[in-house]
């Protein structure tokens, strides 16, 4: 069974298209990130999949049914742009919103203590929102959405504006939701918090769908062409001839390998060549990074933008508070 | 319907709490009677007394005058004005004091009397009198200082003629018509006073909490709260929800100024306060009818004001519109007088049809006129019939509007937000 299936939709607002002919699967105990820098359709393709706005064409289907709207109980969603009622005291928010999701008044307001203690805001409880720090918010945000103990579980730039400890201890969270077999879908455009945390990703720019699939079935179409290394000393080794391109840093280096037949041993070679020249402390072969994925990716599918320039800088600011159309 | 409820107990819940709620409710009240008595307390405190000068060359004219005036308007009785005289003869700079002390204030007007050119003639001729009063609000004063100066002037002849003083005073005593009502009459002005009381709550209550529920739209919009209740529930579920919540709020204040008003009025203490014998009195239909008309035009006024609140993302924008809102309620207003004094003209009649005007004007019908229950009917009809259609609309302006940050909707998008579904 999978939980959510997109099917060819297709988004236009007035005159900008939105989301072009997405088609993707998400099956139970997933966690799949919706990848995209700001503007490339991620939060109107969200929008779509549980009914605030409506696909121009193409199917939803949640819970392997066409979508109607009595599956919303079984839904958890953190928009991106945070909503509560600044003036209503936190228990009332939460229960409230419980409500909403069809809890009782009792159950729900349990069910916000105990998870008010989980995520170690218990002194936020009595309070007016409007008096919380803005990572607290967030937290009680993400709780909203949680609540009612939703199978799908849909996250809009999750993290943005937690300070790491937080942003690692809501990561957890979803982390064990997923392990009990819901599924999280939370868009972002930080590949690395991807990287780490999802086992399927969807990357999508201007629209439409560049890249999809489980993690390890990527990365494994790619070659281990990259080295990262570190050293004290003298930086002749990086003459090598297997070198292609390279980035330097301050004490280290990113390098792209020569595509070949035996980048394995040609990675060696070079490491050989930079014991004679230098004292290295890290040695790194690897895949690409998704980072250098997807900039590739997007590369492919518009070659008129200026080429090698391109970066994900260009793309999107990583901490930027952005918000997608 | 259960979320329809929950979005309105909640709106519900909330603003009763709010201090804001608390100080309208209590504050509102004070300040209109505040109002109303205060207004009244000035009027009968007002020019309780006036200092004037008369100058004339025949003192025993000018004392005659002050003796009248000072007498017969000395007793103090209620609105009667008390007055001070000074009599003095003409000297060379006479004038120009007086001048100087209406300037200081020191005097509220002088009258100069200019003594006819020639008394001995057969037929006596009257002397000049000039008035010069400090302000043309002394004016009214001309009138006064005229019958009294009659008076003496009659009283000089009836001497002339022997007629003794005690005489001549029975014949001037001044005829007094006391005032009287007939039992029916004053219940109907009590009625009006009544009925247009509530017809300023209706009309107060209506604008305050329809801005209200535009203002609380806004407020959800901004704090991006629609995201996640949209997850949950429909936009008509929300704007149901909200407009029933919101005006819950205004019936019980409403409702508490009212009966705390019944209360008050049935008490003796303050059924004659208003000092015309005027008190609050109202049939049990008038109140029944205030509540029907009362939630009619909050629900007609609030669902424009939902669908105000949806196109607009702050209250500044807001401003800009709600003269869709105010305009209407204002010309209910303008038409209050006419419809008061003849509740049943023709204007009234075809007035109080027209859904926009049919809550407050209808209102004043039913309350002081005597509409065919055909037209009541009819009212209700076209009125309900109406809010129908703009729940339509607004809700398709919400569903499509709540949702858009930015710049404010064209007329031709508004167009296409309704076709949208």
């Amino acid at each position: 069974m999978s939980i959510v299936q997109l099917q060819n939709i297709r988004k236009v607002y007035d005159t900008k298209v939105a989301v072009e002919d997405l088609s993707f699967t998400i099956e139970p105990g997933t966690m799949f990130g919706l990848l995209g820098p700001n503007g490339s359709g991620k939060t109107s393709s969200i929008r779509m999949m549980i009914g605030i706005t409506v696909p121009d064409s193409g199917s939803v289907s949640l819970f392997d049914r066409p979508f109607t709207r009595s599956v919303l109980g079984r839904v958890g969603y953190l928009p991106e742009e945070r909503g509560l009622y600044k003036k209503m005291n936190v228990l009332d928010q939460l229960t409230f919103l419980g409500q909403l999701h069809g809890l009782t008044a009792s159950v729900a307001s349990r069910r916000a203590s105990l998870w008010c203690e989980r995520l170690d805001i218990v002194e936020a409880i009595p309070k007016k929102t409007e008096d919380l720090s803005k990572g607290m918010q967030q937290k009680i945000q993400f709780i909203a959405a949680l609540l009612h103990d939703p199978d799908l579980i849909l996250m809009d730039e999750p993290f943005s504006g937690l300070d790491p400890v937080n942003a690692f201890l809501l990561m957890s969270t979803l982390v064990d939701l997923c392990s009990i077999g819901k599924a999280v879908i939370f868009s972002t455009h930080r590949m690395d918090q991807v990287e780490k945390f999802c086992n399927s990703i969807a990357l999508i720019h201007r629209g439409h769908l560049i890249l999809s699939g489980s993690m390890r079935e990527i990365k494994s179409g790619y070659p281990r062409n990259r080295v990262l290394i570190y050293y004290e000393g003298d930086d002749a080794f990086l003459q090598h001839p297997s070198i292609e391109g390279l980035t330097r840093y301050n004490g280290h280096a990113e390098i792209r390998l020569r595509p070949s037949a035996t980048l394995a041993d040609d990675a060696q070679s070079l490491l050989a060549q930079a014991i004679r020249h230098a004292r290295v402390t890290r040695f790194e072969v690897m895949e690409p990074t998704l980072e250098e994925i997807f900039i590739e990716k997007v590369q492919q599918t518009s070659p008129a933008k200026n080429g090698s320039k391109l970066s994900m800088a260009e793309l999107d600011q990583p901490n930027g508070g952005g918000r997608d159309a | 319907m259960h979320n329809v409820w929950l979005i309105a107990r909640r709106e519900y819940v909330e603003r009763i709490r709010t201090r804001g709620f608390l100080v309208t409710t209590v504050m509102i009240p004070l300040i209109m009677f505040g109002f109303i008595y205060g207004s009244a307390f000035v009027n009968s405190k007002s020019d309780s007394s006036v200092h004037i000068a008369v100058v004339s060359s025949d003192t025993q004219l000018a004392l005659d005058l002050q003796s009248e005036l000072q007498l017969r308007h000395g007793t103090p009785r209620a609105n009667q004005t008390l007055f001070t005289v000074d009599a003095m003869d003409i000297g060379p700079d006479t004038r120009s004091i007086l001048d100087q002390e209406l300037d200081s204030g020191d005097l509220d007007g002088y009258l100069w009397i200019t003594p006819a050119a020639t008394p001995a003639t057969s037929q006596p001729t009257r002397p000049t009198f000039t008035f010069t009063p400090s302000s043309s609000e002394q004016d009214y004063l001309r009138g006064t200082l005229a019958s009294a100066l009659g008076t003496v002037l009659m009283r000089e002849q009836l001497a002339h003629r022997g007629i003794v003083a005690s005489e001549a005073n029975a014949m001037l005593q001044p005829v007094e018509i006391h005032a009287a009502h007939a039992p029916h009459r004053q219940d109907h002005e009590s009625a009006v006073v009544s009925v247009t009381i509530l017809f300023f709550l209706m009309y107060m209550v209506i604008m305050l909490y329809g801005m209200n529920v535009a203002r609380s739209i806004i407020e959800e919009k901004t704090s991006r709260i629609f995201e996640i209740l949209l997850a949950t529930i429909r936009p008509q579920e929300l704007m149901a929800g909200k407009i029933l919540g919101v005006g819950s709020v205004g019936l019980t204040q409403v409702g508490i100024w009212l009966s705390a008003a019944l209360l008050l009025s049935a008490s003796s203490v303050t059924a004659n306060l208003g000092g015309q014998g005027i008190h609050l009195s109202l049939t049990a239909a008038q109140i029944v009818f205030f509540f029907i008309y009362f939630t009619l035009g909050y629900a007609f006024y609030s669902s424009i004001a939902a669908a105000l609140g949806a196109m607009t993302n702050s209250e500044q924008e807001l401003q800009q519109l709600n003269l869709f809102l105010v305009l209407p309620l204002i010309a209910c207003f303008v038409t209050l007088k006419s419809v008061l004094t003849n509740p049943d003209s023709t204007m009234a009649r075809v007035l109080a049809l027209i859904p926009p005007f049919t809550p407050l004007l209808m209102y004043l019908r039913v309350s002081l006129g005597h509409p065919s229950h055909l037209a009541i009917i009819a009212s209700i009809a076209l009125t309900s019939a109406s809010i129908y259609a703009i729940v339509w609309v607004s809700s398709r302006i919400y569903r499509v509007g709540v949702l858009m940050y930015g710049k404010r909707p064209t007329l031709p998008e508004l167009l296409r937000w309704l076709k949208y579904s």
